[in-house]
C-alpha cells in the first residue's frame, strides 16, 4: 500500500498488459492530478461492467481521481452496483458483508494507524443508499458516534438496483418502482442531519453534474478524516434503469434533481475549517472565518 | 453493429472546452491530444473517443450539444467509422496522449 505496490519486479514489464504499464507509467500515482488534466493521465479506473451511462460510474470515476493520496488510499465497499466499478481500480478494495462496511472500516482505520503512525493512510467507504441507509445504518451510525476517522460516501440512486428496484429509505415518498408498486409511503431518510448529530466533521450533498465541485467536496472530506473526525458526503447518481432515465438524459435529470431535492450543501466545523486552512492552505474559509476568530481570545 | 461516440476534430479544435472528457463516464474513453487539429492548422489539440471502451451512452453527445453548445459529437454506427483510436494504439505523455488511427473493424 504505497506507491510501489504497483510497480512491477525487475524483468515482468514485457509480461504486463499495456493498461497496466500506462497505469504505472502514466497514472496519477505519486503526482497531483486534477479534474481539468482528464483525459491526458491514466487513470486508475479500468473497464467494468456498470451500465452504460450510468451517473454512478461517473461519480466513482471523479472521486478516484479526487482522492489526494490514491496510492495510500483503501477503499471499501459493500453489495451494491458500486462494487462492481470500484473493485476495478488500482486502489485496494475491501468488499464486505451487507452493511458492515463502517465497521469494516473502522478497524481497519485503526490498524492502519497503529501501523504507520503520522503517515497519512485513507480509508473510504463507497456504499449503495441501502448498504449505509438501511442495512448499514447502525454501523454507519456508531462509526460516526465513536468518531472514526474515515470518509463515509454514500452513492445515492434513490432505489435497490442491484435486485430489481425496491424502495429503500432514500427513495423519495410516493415513488412508484419495479417492486414497490403502490408507492413509497414514507419521507427519504435526512441523512445529512443524522450525520451532523452523530458528529460528523464534514458533511455534503453533491450532484455529478458538476465534476470540479464532486473533485472539491471529496478532497476535503479525506483530508479532514484524516485528524479531525468523519466525513459524510451524500451524492445523487440516478439509476437509469429503474428509474426508466435515457442514458443521454441523464445529466438532465441529475440538474433537475439537483434543483429539486439535491442542492448542493456543505456544513463543516470550525475545527476543520482551521484545520483545512492552516495544514492544507485552504483559502476558502478565511472570508468567513476571520471576524468570528478575531473575538476568540489568543487569536488573531 | 453499434453505436459509438466520433468527435468532430475541426469544431473541438476550434473550442477546446474539454467538458467531454470530464462527463464520460467511462475511464480513459475520452480523451485528449494536443497534436489532432494542430496539423489542420489550429491553435488547439482536439477530444478524441477510444472506441473499444464507448458503451454508446451518449452523455457527451447531450454535454456537447446542451453545456458546451459545440455540437461536435455524433453518435455514429462503428463500422462506419473508417479510422478511429483504440487502447493499444493510444500512447500517454507529459500532458497529453496520441493516438495511431486504425480501422475499428477487423476483416
Amino acid at each position: 500500500m504505497s506507491l510501489d505496490y504497483v510497480k512491477f519486479s525487475n524483468g515482468f514489464e514485457k509480461f504486463m498488459p499495456k493498461e497496466y504499464r500506462d497505469m504505472v507509467e502514466h497514472g496519477p500515482f505519486g503526482k497531483k492530478v486534477t479534474v481539468s488534466q482528464m483525459g491526458s493521465f491514466k487513470e486508475v479506473l479500468e473497464e467494468h461492467p456498470m451500465c452504460a451511462g450510468c451517473a454512478m460510474t461517473l461519480f466513482i470515476r471523479l472521486a478516484m481521481i479526487a482522492f489526494p493520496n490514491p496510492e495510500d488510499t483503501i477503499t471499501v465497499g459493500t453489495a451494491g452496483c458500486g462494487r462492481l466499478a470500484i473493485s476495478q481500480a488500482a486502489i485496494p478494495f475491501v468488499y464486505g458483508n451487507y452493511g458492515d462496511q463502517n465497521g469494516v472500516a473502522s478497524g481497519l482505520s485503526r490498524g492502519l494507524r497503529l501501523r504507520f503512525g503520522d503517515k497519512p493512510k485513507d480509508v473510504v467507504v463507497m456504499a449503495g443508499d441501502g448498504g449505509t441507509a438501511d442495512i448499514g445504518l447502525q454501523q454507519v451510525l456508531h462509526s460516526w458516534f465513536r468518531k472514526e476517522r474515515f470518509t463515509t460516501i454514500m452513492l445515492d440512486n434513490e432505489v435497490y438496483g442491484n435486485t430489481g428496484g425496491q424502495e429503500s429509505g432514500m427513495t423519495n415518498r410516493g415513488a412508484v418502482l419495479k417492486m414497490a408498486p403502490l408507492g413509497k409511503k414514507f419521507e427519504k431518510m435526512n441523512m445529512v442531519e443524522l450525520a451532523k448529530v452523530a458528529g460528523c466533521a464534514y458533511v455534503a450533498t453533491v450532484v455529478p453534474n458538476n465534476p470540479r465541485r464532486v473533485e472539491s467536496v471529496i478532497k476535503k472530506a479525506v483530508l479532514v478524516a484524516r485528524e479531525i473526525g468523519p466525513s459524510y458526503i451524500q451524492a445523487y447518481t440516478s439509476c437509469n434503469i429503474e428509474y426508466a432515465i435515457p442514458t443521454d438524459k441523464v445529466m438532465e435529470d441529475a440538474k433537475a434533481v439537483e434543483n429539486d431535492r439535491y442542492q448542493f450543501q456543505e456544513y463543516i466545523t470550525d475545527e476543520a475549517k482551521q484545520y483545512l486552512t492552516e495544514r492544507y492552505g485552504y483559502k476558502e474559509f478565511l472570508a468567513k472565518s476571520a471576524a468570528p476568530a478575531a473575538s476568540i481570545p489568543g487569536k488573531g | 453493429m453499434y453505436l459509438v461516440a466520433d468527435i468532430n476534430v475541426e469544431i473541438c479544435a476550434a473550442k477546446n472546452c474539454k467538458l467531454c472528457t470530464q462527463y464520460c463516464p467511462e475511464a480513459n474513453t475520452i480523451l485528449y491530444s494536443d497534436e489532432l487539429g494542430k496539423d489542420k492548422g489550429f491553435k488547439y489539440g482536439s477530444a478524441y473517443v477510444a472506441v473499444d471502451r464507448c458503451k454508446g451512452c451518449a452523455q457527451c453527445v447531450w454535454v456537447c450539444d446542451n453545456m458546451a453548445k459545440n455540437h461536435a459529437i455524433k453518435m455514429v454506427m462503428i463500422d462506419q467509422l473508417p479510422q478511429a483510436a483504440l487502447t493499444e494504439n493510444i500512447t500517454y505523455g507529459e500532458k497529453s496522449t496520441t493516438a495511431v488511427l486504425t480501422s475499428p473493424v477487423v476483416g
